[in-house]
C-alpha cells in the first residue's frame, strides 16, 4: 500500500472531512500478494484502527518485524490484535496531529504499513551481512549466514541469505498460464542480459535459472521444483544498502519485484492486443475495399427479347 | 490464494465517473473521472532522428505505451504539459475505444486497487442497451490480459434496485431513473429482468445542468476565469443547486428575501491567484428545473422528466405496471438535488391521477377502481447506488457461482460472456 493508497487512507480519514471532523469509517480492502487491510472506526469519537493480514507474519516475526514496526510506528502499535489478522494500529483522534506536513507524514508512514513489515528480513540480512563482513576482515572468508525463507504466497517464496561480501536474494516465481509463462521467461532473460548497458553497471546482478533451483538455496525444505517453477536471483552488494536512504530504497524495491513482474507481463499483453485491434482494423479496411465488380448480365424474358440490366 | 475467500472486485464504469472498490464495503474506494491521457509525441516520431539520442529515444519507445495517466492525474498533466492528450473512452455509456479502456483498467487494478487480479473475483456494470459483442470484448480483455478468476457483468438499474435493500424487503421490481454525467435513462426491471422494449432515455444529463447554469451566470456577467469555469460551475451546481416546486413562486421568494437565498462563491483564479467572488441566485433553482421543464434549455427536446417516466411504464407490460409505480429509484449522482425525489412523486402523481380519473368518469359510477401509489424512493447512496449495489450483490455467497469462471471462458469461449443469469443472492 504506497501512497497512492494512503489517498485512499486520507479519504476516509478526516482530513478531507470540510469541517476537519472525523467522520465514520468502515472499509476492508486488500494489497498485493493476498494481504488483506481493515479500515474501522466504529464512531465519530472513537479511535481509528487499521488492521493487516499477512500470510508470512510468522516468519516476519522470526525475522524481527515486530523491532521494525515498534521503530515506525511507535504509540501507534496496539497490543491487542484484532482477530483474524495479524497486526493492528490504533489512532486516537486528540492524539494524531493538526493537518500539515506532520499528519502527511504519518499518512504516509501508516500506508507503507505492509513494506515496514515486509522490510524486516532485509534489514536484517543487511545487518548480518556487515557482521560477517567484519568477521572475515581476518582474511578467513566467513561462511554464508543462515537462509531466511519468506513464504509470501501460497506456493512462491523469497528467499535472503546474507554472505560476507553480498546480500543474495532469491525468487522462486510460478507462472499459472502458459502465454504468461513465455512472456515471463522472455522478460526474466533480458533481466539478465540488460546488465551489458553501461548506464545499469550499478543495479544488483541478477541470474535466472528455470526449474532448478540455484545453488544456495538448494538446501532449504520443501523447495518447488516444478516444470513452471523459475528461480531468479538477485545480488545485493554493500553499495546498495550503504546508507539509510539507499536501504529503504533498495528494499521497497526488491520486495515489489514478483508484482512489478506481473504488471509488466500484462501490460505487454495490453499492449500486443492493441496492435491486434489496430491489424485487424487495416485489413478490415483492405477487405471493405474489395467489393467483386457487378457484372452486366444478360438476361432473357420468357417470349424470348433479351435485355441488359442497368 | 482462494479467489473466492477475497472480496470482490466491483468497478462501475460510466461516461463520466468511474466508481471503484471492494465488495463489503458501503463506498467505493475510488471515484476518478473515466479518461485517460496519452502520450502521442513519441510513438509519432519518425525513426531517423538524432542518433546520439538513441538510447533515450530506444527506452522511451520501448516504455512508450507504460506512458499513460488515468483520472484526476490525467486531467492535471493534460493541463500541465502539452504532451498529453485525454480521450474519453465511453461515451453515452458505451466503450467506444478498446485500446483505452484497457489501459485505463490496468492503471485501475494495479495502480489504484493494487490488488492481484489473479485472486479475485470481478463485477463489472454495463449500460442496458449494451450491444452484446462489448460484453464478449470485456471479457476477452479481463481473461486474457489479467487472468481473472471469474468475471460477472451486471446491467447498471438492476444494481441500483439492489442498493435499496433493506433486511425486510428485497425489490426487484421497480423502475430506475439513472441520471448520470453522459447519459439519463429510464429503465423497467421486472424481478431482476430488464424489459428492454421500454428503455426510455433523455438527452439531458448532468452535464447539461451545468451548461446551462454556465450559460446563465455567463449571461448575467458574473465573472468566472474561462479556463476553469466548467470545473468551478460543476461545484457551484453540487453545493448549492437545489429543486423548487414551482418556479413562480420561487422567483418571489427570491425576489423578496434576496440575502437568505443568494449565495457567495469566492475562487482563486489559477493564472494569478487573486480571488473573486461571483454570486449566485436564480440558477440555484433554475439548474436542476430543466429536467422538469426541458423547453428553458433548448428546442429540440421538451418532454417533462414525470412524463416520460409515465410513458415509460405505460409501454411495460400490463400486469408489471402497478409494482413498477410504487418502486421508482433513483440513482446517479445528478438526482442528489435536495427534494428532487418529491418534486418528480408529485408531478407523476398528478398525471397518474388525471389519467385515473378520466377513466374512472368514462366507466361511470360503478367501476371503481384502486388508485395508483406512486412512491419515489430516496435514499443516501443514491450517487453512487450502482456500485453500492454491486457490492450488496458481490458480498452474497451466490455471487460466485452465478460468475463465469477462466475454465469456462477456456473452455466455450469469449461467447459465454454475452449472459449473465439473475442470480438468487438477488431476492
Amino acid at each position: 500500500m504506497t501512497v497512492d493508497a494512503a489517498r485512499q487512507v486520507q479519504a476516509t480519514d478526516h482530513p478531507t472531512n470540510p469541517a476537519n471532523r472525523p467522520a465514520s469509517v468502515d472499509q476492508t480492502f486488500t494489497d498485493f500478494d493476498g494481504v488483506a487491510y481493515h479500515l474501522e472506526s466504529p464512531s465519530k469519537a472513537g479511535p481509528l484502527t487499521l488492521s493487516m493480514d499477512i500470510r508470512c507474519w510468522s516468519e516476519l516475526v522470526q525475522a524481527g518485524a515486530m523491532d521494525v514496526l515498534q521503530r515506525e510506528y511507535g504509540s501507534w502499535l496496539r497490543s491487542s490484535v484484532e482477530p483474524e489478522y495479524s497486526v493492528t494500529l490504533e489512532f486516537d483522534f486528540a492524539k494524531v496531529p493538526a493537518p500539515g506536513p506532520e499528519r502527511d507524514a504519518l499518512i504516509e508512514s501508516v500506508s507503507l504499513l505492509k513494506r515496514n513489515a515486509m522490510a524486516a528480513p532485509f534489514e536484517r540480512a543487511f545487518a548480518l551481512q556487515k557482521q560477517l563482513e567484519q568477521a572475515s576482515e581476518g582474511g578467513q572468508p566467513a561462511a554464508p549466514g543462515e537462509i531466511m525463507p519468506i513464504n509470501y504466497r501460497d506456493d512462491e517464496a523469497i528467499y535472503v541469505i546474507p554472505s560476507a561480501d553480498r546480500v543474495t536474494v532469491v525468487f522462486s516465481t510460478t507462472f499459472k498460464e502458459e502465454t504468461d509463462k513465455v512472456l515471463g521467461k522472455v522478460f526474466l532473460q533480458e533481466f539478465v542480459d540488460a546488465r551489458r548497458q553501461p548506464s545499469i553497471q550499478n543495479a544488483p546482478q541478477v541470474l535466472y535459472s528455470n526449474r532448478e533451483p540455484p545453488l544456495e538455496v538448494r538446501k532449504v525444505a520443501g523447495l518447488n521444483r516444478g516444470e513452471d517453477v523459475g528461480y531468479v536471483t538477485f545480488v545485493l552488494f554493500p553499495r546498495h544498502f550503504a546508507n539509510a536512504e539507499v536501504m529503504a530504497g533498495t528494499i521497497s524495491r526488491i520486495q515489489l519485484f514478483r508484482d512489478y513482474l506481473h504488471y509488466h507481463i500484462k501490460c505487454s499483453k495490453a499492449y500486443m492486443h492493441s496492435r491486434m485491434r489496430h491489424r485487424v482494423a487495416e485489413f478490415l479496411k483492405v477487405l471493405n475495399r474489395a467489393k467483386p465488380e457487378l457484372a452486366e448480365k444478360e438476361r432473357k424474358t420468357a417470349s424470348g427479347r433479351t435485355f441488359r440490366r442497368a | 490464494m482462494d479467489a473466492s475467500s477475497r472480496p470482490a472486485v466491483v468497478i462501475d464504469n460510466g461516461t463520466g465517473f468511474t466508481k471503484m472498490g471492494f465488495a463489503g464495503n458501503v463506498e467505493p474506494c475510488f471515484i476518478i473521472p473515466t479518461v485517460v491521457a496519452v502520450n502521442d509525441t513519441l510513438s509519432s516520431q519518425s525513426k531517423s532522428s538524432n542518433k546520439g539520442n538513441w538510447l533515450a529515444q530506444h527506452t522511451a519507445g520501448v516504455m512508450a505505451d507504460l506512458d499513460f495517466y488515468i483520472g484526476e492525474e490525467a486531467l492535471s498533466r493534460s493541463r500541465a504539459s502539452a504532451n498529453y492528450n485525454l480521450s474519453y473512452p465511453i461515451h453515452n455509456g458505451q466503450v467506444e475505444n478498446w485500446d483505452a479502456m484497457e489501459r485505463f483498467w490496468q492503471q485501475c487494478i494495479f495502480n489504484y486497487l493494487r490488488c492481484d487480479p489473479e485472486d479475485h473475483y470481478f463485477l463489472l456494470t454495463e449500460s442496458p442497451l449494451t450491444a452484446p459483442e462489448n460484453r464478449e470484448y470485456a471479457g476477452e480483455i479481463m481473461f486474457e490480459t489479467f487472468n481473472i478468476p471469474g468475471l460477472y457483468i451486471a446491467v447498471q438499474p438492476v444494481l441500483a434496485l439492489a442498493a435499496g435493500y433493506t433486511t425486510s424487503k428485497c425489490e426487484m421490481t421497480g423502475v430506475v431513473v439513472d441520471v448520470g454525467d453522459g447519459a439519463t435513462h429510464v429503465v423497467p426491471v421486472a424481478d431482476g429482468y430488464v424489459i428492454g422494449s421500454s428503455i426510455k432515455s433523455i438527452p439531458i444529463t448532468g452535464k447539461d445542468v451545468t451548461c446551462f447554469v454556465q450559460k446563465l451566470l455567463k449571461e448575467r456577467g458574473e465573472f468566472i476565469p474561462p479556463e476553469d469555469s466548467f470545473e468551478v460551475v460543476r461545484k457551484i451546481k453540487e453545493t448549492y443547486c437545489y429543486t423548487c416546486s414551482d418556479i413562480v413562486k420561487e422567483f418571489n421568494k427570491h425576489d423578496r428575501e434576496p440575502s437568505k437565498f443568494i449565495k457567495h462563491w469566492t475562487g482563486v483564479k489559477p493564472k494569478s491567484g487573486a480571488t473573486y467572488t461571483c454570486d449566485i441566485g436564480y440558477e440555484r433553482f433554475m439548474g436542476p428545473e430543466i429536467f422538469f421543464s426541458p423547453e428553458i434549455y433548448g428546442s429540440d427536446f421538451t418532454t417533462p422528466l414525470p412524463a416520460v417516466i409515465d410513458k415509460c411504464i405505460q409501454s411495460s407490460p400490463i400486469d408489471t405496471r402497478r409494482a413498477l409505480y410504487k418502486n421508482i429509484v433513483l440513482s446517479g449522482g445528478s438526482t442528489m438535488f435536495k427534494d428532487f425525489h418529491r418534486r418528480l412523486q408529485r408531478d407523476l402523481k398528478k398525471i397518474v391521477d388525471t389519467r385515473v380519473r378520466a377513466a374512472s368518469s368514462r366507466l361511470g359510477p360503478d367501476v371503481k377502481s384502486q388508485p395508483i401509489e406512486v412512491n419515489v424512493a430516496n435514499h443516501p447512496i443514491q450517487k453512487y447506488a450502482v456500485w453500492f449495489g454491486g457490492s450488496v450483490l458481490a458480498s452474497t455467497a451466490e455471487f460466485y457461482t452465478a460468475c463465469h469462471t477462466k475454465a469456462e471462458y477456456e473452455e466455450y469461449g469469449a461467447s459465454i460472456c454475452r449472459t449473465n443469469p439473475v442470480f438468487k443472492g438477488m431476492y
